[in-house]
């Protein structure tokens, strides 16, 4: 097999299984299990052959016409390097692993052929995104897993899912507005949207691309990785199965926008990557506020994911910029900010996976209690899923070391402090605050004792459940990422050369920086909050702070009020002015002579309809009659 | 290298059709014809016969419209395979006597402009025509044979190359359609029906104005597109016919402020009605503007471009909204049908092969979209006692069929990849940004948001929720899944390889327009248009 269609075999795979499940398996759930995790087992294997072996390392690319019209055209292929690469490793890897845990976790759903099905769906635009070679076709599957997000939010079908999931493809779309203008911007100014041929054309003239450009390029990057303003589906997209949440809202889709940065970084010029910077170390801070005010379990691990992705935003802003002023190569000095993004991205994917499948584990045990102040004691329960789960915190919270999370948020805050100052402060203060909710989340659910007749019964999950979380802890922890061990060779150019590293003293002030951010930050959790609260500390001791930080700045608020007192009060009136000038004055106008006409039809017919309908036929068969010859004529 | 995928990964069958193409002009001639002549005979004899079983009448109706639908796929297949230059093939001209003397001939044929509108009468009329035959509704046989005759004439509008008979099947297949409203339609019928009636005879009236006038001028001795599209007008004509064409093709396709028969007349008719009006016969007017005005009248399209502009921004915006505001599922749906010929005009509006050939596609899209839309609406209004927004809710559990099949219509309306609307809309974008005025696409981009909103509030207040009540009927029934699927499935297959839409579609812009439109062009390094 060529490398085409090994690639082909991987997209395709899951979209198979999907439609088998569609035809065959809606009311067989074992059926529809087996299909959907053997297609993400297609894919893994596919994958490790892939860089195990089958390719080395050079870029590949193939392509097909898809659609010609005038002179657009359109294709459909595939481009193969090192980002692409890393990406697919991630999605492979990660989207096997929780295949696994649904397999587990869903064992009580009664649509579960709806679930495989749109899970399996979501891995083929998922892996069309990463494998995509230009920006039509990664536009086309951007919008599919905006499809299978809404799908798999939706799964439910409560009331809160239905508002969720419709506003997770609104506020999408509304991201996707700027992108697609972006795209076809793009297209019209450089003649192509291949992503290789885009490159030689803006590397042979850089001042063709416009910083105008590059920001409509990143709205949709705003929306797909809930950057402020668009941050407000993700964490109502909560409302979806606890593996959708890992899988889609935390793992791979929400980065597809960080991937889609390094994919055209390019098209970025300086002042974009301001733009962007500043947009990323925001969400990071904010996010990171918010995640005190939430009880909810998942909810703190959401707005955890969305200053994550902030991180992993400002990275790419700030990687590049230190590329550009600190190491001149032109041809190269953007990879800096693929590099740190993509690092961060890969270790967040594996972490936060794993955070999201041990809260998955705990709700499952509790019987679907999702507060944590009503769950405590479950490290006696429960040993591997805390076990497991502590390993994510000491991840996420970046203990050097020990912690994934260590490297990767230790090279965006080096090039963040090389660059602009402001925002290096912001983000260490970031770090800490991460350290600290993460800390108060597992001090309160894990530690103590139980705080409800849930918890009282929790036990520990089946081997479907826990395996999953054992190999993505085994991936969370630091030591793995000093020599990249646990990654193939054709992976670890870009983890290994691109990721910015600070060297002598600078390192060791970042470490310092790193690990008094880490342990100051579980420590103050630990000592505010408590073993096992039962409530919150910061709530009854400092009202004001719990209330900033739960007001979520009022986003929601202010969206709401748009959408009830302008959207749709505007729909009214333009309906209301509709009926009123257009139908009312100028087809009431015309109703009259409908009325004289009427009088007049009235005199001629019966007013029996079949009369009308016994004439219309005299006047068929007539023409036929007249027409004679039909057949005859035939001339050519 | 051309490649005709799927045909060309089933071995030689591209190969035979091409060789059946080529040598058979007669037998393909022939089934043209049949096209319309099987569902117009079918509709005469069952409507001169005495009493006769039910199964039977049912069977007839069946192969009334199973026949034209088998056809036009089959010749669309040609098509492909044998006449790769865009031309007009399987031409007919009926020996007229009299008439002819005027230059009006019964002359057929099939060009990659008019092979997707052909294609979508025929499949449409399947979907439209099985649903009707299972639907149980009283004086069942009338109800079949109007459907036969409106199938008989969207068969004939799409293949008549003579002017005349283009208009003359337009008519024909457009008074069942009143009929219809009349008698099986929902409350208010009687209003609705002599509102549409009216309006649309006006609308057609216009219309007829503007084709004698093209005529008259024109100093061609036929009434036929080919001759016409040698015609040499002058400017000042042209303006003028091209005005009253636009006014006229544009009331029958409810292009702003002209729009407002629409969304009453599908909500008010009966399913298969609606589906075959919206889904097909609306088309009429488009059609009529890509295939005569536009290639004959250069420089009435210069002249009414800017008002057109407006006009189509009112359907995709104003419409759009007024889509919002709806609280009824059907009406809802037919603003929605009005608010998407926007993106049709809007392409005609960019005046170039890409926007031209991309509003083709979405037409070819629109049509089958929105037949399946008003199908499982008319379902799920049986289900749930009603069609309010409302009073709907909850049916997702119960329905998990129709829940499926009415989502992915409705995100294949709204544009999603992987359905064939998305292409469409897609080609439109990217043309009006090479237009004379590229802002029209951020204003043109907003209905892309503005379709998410309603698309899915309908999704949501259908499926979600609690159920307000008990669902009669359980859900979908195979009689109606099947007609359903059919249009869905080929939504699909267009989504996944545009190109057998495409490429016939191209051929035959590009040989129609290469010379008349502005030739875009990139040059790299420098915006093609200002910014």
């Amino acid at each position: 097999m060529d490398l085409g269609t090994v690639l082909s075999v991987i997209l395709l795979a899951p979209l198979v299984a999907a439609g088998l499940i569609w035809i065959f398996a809606r009311q067989r759930a074992v059926l529809a299990m087996t299909l959907s995790l053997g297609a993400a087992g297609v894919i893994l294997l596919c994958s490790l052959w892939l860089f195990y072996g089958k390719w080395d390392g050079t870029a590949f690319e193939t392509s097909m016409e898809w659609l010609a019209l005038g002179s657009l055209r359109l294709d459909v292929g595939f481009l193969l390097n090192d980002l692409s690469a890393l990406m697919l490793f991630v999605v492979a890897f990660v989207g096997f692993w929780i295949h696994l845990f649904s397999v587990g976790y869903m064992n009580d759903d009664n649509a579960r052929g709806r679930f495989f099905g749109g899970l399996s769906i979501f891995m083929f635009s998922m892996l069309g995104i990463v494998l995509a070679d230009n920006l039509f076709m990664m536009f086309i599957f951007w919008e599919l897993v905006g499809f299978s997000s809404y799908m798999l939010i939706g799964h439910y079908l409560t009331d809160e899912a239905a508002q969720a999931s419709k506003k997770a493809f609104i506020v999408n779309r509304v991201g996707d507005f700027g992108f697609l203008i972006g795209i076809i911007i793009t297209y019209w100014t450089f003649g192509t949207v291949n992503l290789t041929e885009l490159r030689e054309v803006v590397e042979a003239n850089p001042s063709a691309v416009s910083t105008m450009m590059g920001l409509l390029l990143f709205c949709g990057v705003v929306g797909k990785s809930a950057q402020m303003p668009l941050h407000v589906w993700l964490p109502d997209a909560m409302a979806g199965p606890t593996p959708i949440s890992a899988l889609i809202h935390a793992a791979t889709m929400v980065a597809a926008g960080v991937y889609f940065l390094g994919r055209s970084f390019f098209l970025f010029t300086e002042d974009a990557l301001v733009v962007v910077a500043w947009v990323g170390v925001v969400t990071a801070v904010c996010a990171a506020i918010w995640a005190f005010g939430q009880r909810d379990i998942k909810k703190i691990l959401a707005y955890s994911t969305l200053s994550q992705l902030g991180y992993m935003v400002a990275g790419f802003g700030l990687g590049s910029l230190y590329g550009l002023h600190h190491h001149g190569d032109a041809h190269t000095a953007l990879y800096y900010g693929i590099g740190a993004s993509m690092f961060h991205l890969t270790t967040h994917a594996f972490f936060k996976a794993l955070l999201f499948l041990g809260s998955g584990s705990v709700i499952h045990a509790c019987h679907h209690e999702q507060d944590i102040f009503k769950m405590g004691g479950l490290w006696k329960k429960m040993p591997i899923t805390t076990v497991t789960f502590a390993i994510g915190v000491i991840a996420i919270a970046g203990i050097p070391w020990l912690a994934a999370g260590f490297y990767s948020k230790d090279s965006i805050l080096y090039v963040a402090k090389v660059t602009n100052a402001p925002a290096f402060y912001l983000l260490a203060g970031t770090a800490l605050l991460t350290a600290m909710y993460m800390g108060r989340l597992f001090v309160i659910a894990f530690m103590g004792a139980p705080k409800s007749e849930e918890a009282e019964h929790a036990h520990e999950s089946p081997w479907t459940i826990y395996l999953p979380l054992i190999v993505l802890a085994v991936f969370s922890i630091g030591i793995f990422y000093e020599n990249l061990l646990l990654f193939p060779s054709t992976l670890k150019e870009l983890m290994g050369n691109w990721v910015p590293k600070p060297h002598g003293a600078e390192h060791t002030l970042m470490l310092v920086i790193s690990g008094v951010a880490s342990l100051v930050g579980l420590g103050l959790a630990f000592f505010v909050y408590g073993a096992g609260a039962k409530t919150d500390k910061v709530e009854q001791k400092l009202p004001p702070v719990y209330a900033m930080s739960k007001s979520l700045f009022y986003f929601d608020e202010i969206y709401g009020y748009y959408v009830k007192k302008v959207q749709d009060r505007l729909a009214d009136i333009v309906g209301f002015l509709d009926t009123l000038l257009i139908s009312g004055l100028m087809v009431r106008g015309a109703a009259a002579i409908a009325g004289l006409l009427g009088i007049a039809a009235r005199r001629m017919h019966t007013g029996s309809v079949a009369t009308y309908v016994w004439w219309f036929f005299v006047g068929l068969v007539l023409f036929g009659a007249y027409a004679g010859g039909f057949l005859d004529g035939i001339i050519r | 290298m051309m490649t005709h995928f799927p045909i060309a990964i089933l071995g030689g069958l591209g190969d035979a059709l091409a060789s059946v193409g080529q040598n058979n002009p007669v037998l393909n001639a022939l089934l043209l014809l049949l096209s319309i002549g099987v569902p117009l005979i079918l509709a005469i004899s069952l409507a001169v016969s005495g009493s006769l079983p039910d199964k039977f009448v049912k069977g007839v109706a069946a192969a009334g419209f199973l026949i034209p639908g088998l056809i036009s796929l089959w010749l669309a297949g040609v098509y492909m395979n044998a006449f790769p230059f865009g031309g007009y093939a399987f031409e007919v001209i009926a020996d007229l006597g009299l008439l002819e003397r005027l230059g009006i001939q019964l002359h057929l044929g099939l060009n990659g402009i008019s092979l997707p509108f052909f294609v979508m009468a025929g499949l449409v009329g399947m979907a439209a025509g099985f649903y009707a035959i299972q639907s149980g509704v009283e004086r069942l046989r009338l109800y079949l044979i109007l459907l036969l005759v409106m199938q008989a004439g969207l068969m004939g509008v799409f293949s008549s190359i003579d002017v005349l008979f283009f208009y003359f099947f337009h008519e024909f297949a457009l008074i069942p359609t009143f009929i219809m409203i009349a008698l099986w339609g929902r409350a208010g019928r009687k209003a609705v029906a002599i509102e549409v009636t009216i309006y649309l005879t006006f609308g057609a009236m216009i219309t007829l104005a503007g084709l004698i006038a093209l005529y008259l001028y024109s100093g061609v001795e036929q009434f036929s597109m080919i001759a016409l599209k040698e015609a040499i007008i002058t400017d000042c004509n042209q303006g003028t016919i091209f005005g009253l064409l636009l006014i006229g093709f544009g009331v029958l396709v409810s292009l702003f402020p002209f729009h407002t028969w629409a969304p009453r007349a599908y909500a008010t008719a009966p399913a298969p009605a609606a589906m075959l009006h919206a889904g097909v016969l609306k088309k009429f007017g488009l059609y009529g503007l890509i295939q005569l005005a536009y290639p004959i009248l250069p420089h009435g399209v210069e002249q009414w471009a800017p008002l057109l502009l407006w006009l189509a921004l009112g359907n995709l915006l104003l419409i759009g909204f007024v889509t919002i505001a709806q609280r009824d599922l059907k009406l809802m749906l037919g603003n929605a049908s009005v608010m998407h010929m926007g993106y049709a005009f809007l392409g005609l509006y960019a005046y170039s092969t890409i926007g031209i050939g991309a509003a083709i596609m979405m037409l070819f899209a629109h049509g089958l979209s929105v037949a399946l839309l008003f199908l499982l609406a008319d379902v799920v209004e049986k289900r749930g006692g009603t069609a309010d927004l409302q009073d709907l809710g909850g049916m997702g559990t119960k329905a998990p069929v129709l829940m499926g099949l009415f989502t992915a219509a409705m995100l294949a309306s709204i544009g999603l990849p992987g359905f064939a609307n998305f292409w469409g809309e897609l080609g439109i974008f990217v043309s009006l940004y090479a237009s004379e005025t590229p802002w029209v696409l951020y204003l043109a981009l907003l209905g892309i948001v503005i379709s998410a909103i309603y698309g899915l509030r309908a999704v949501a207040c259908v499926f979600f929720g609690e159920a307000s009540e008990e669902i009669t009927g359980g859900d979908i029934k195979a009689s109606e899944k099947w007609p359903a699927l059919l249009l869905l499935i080929s939504l699909f297959i267009i989504g996944i390889w545009p190109k057998l839409v495409s490429d016939p579609v191209n051929q035959s812009v590009n040989q129609t327009f290469a010379d008349k439109v502005p030739s875009i062009s990139v040059t790299v390094g420098e915006p093609s248009s200002s910014e």
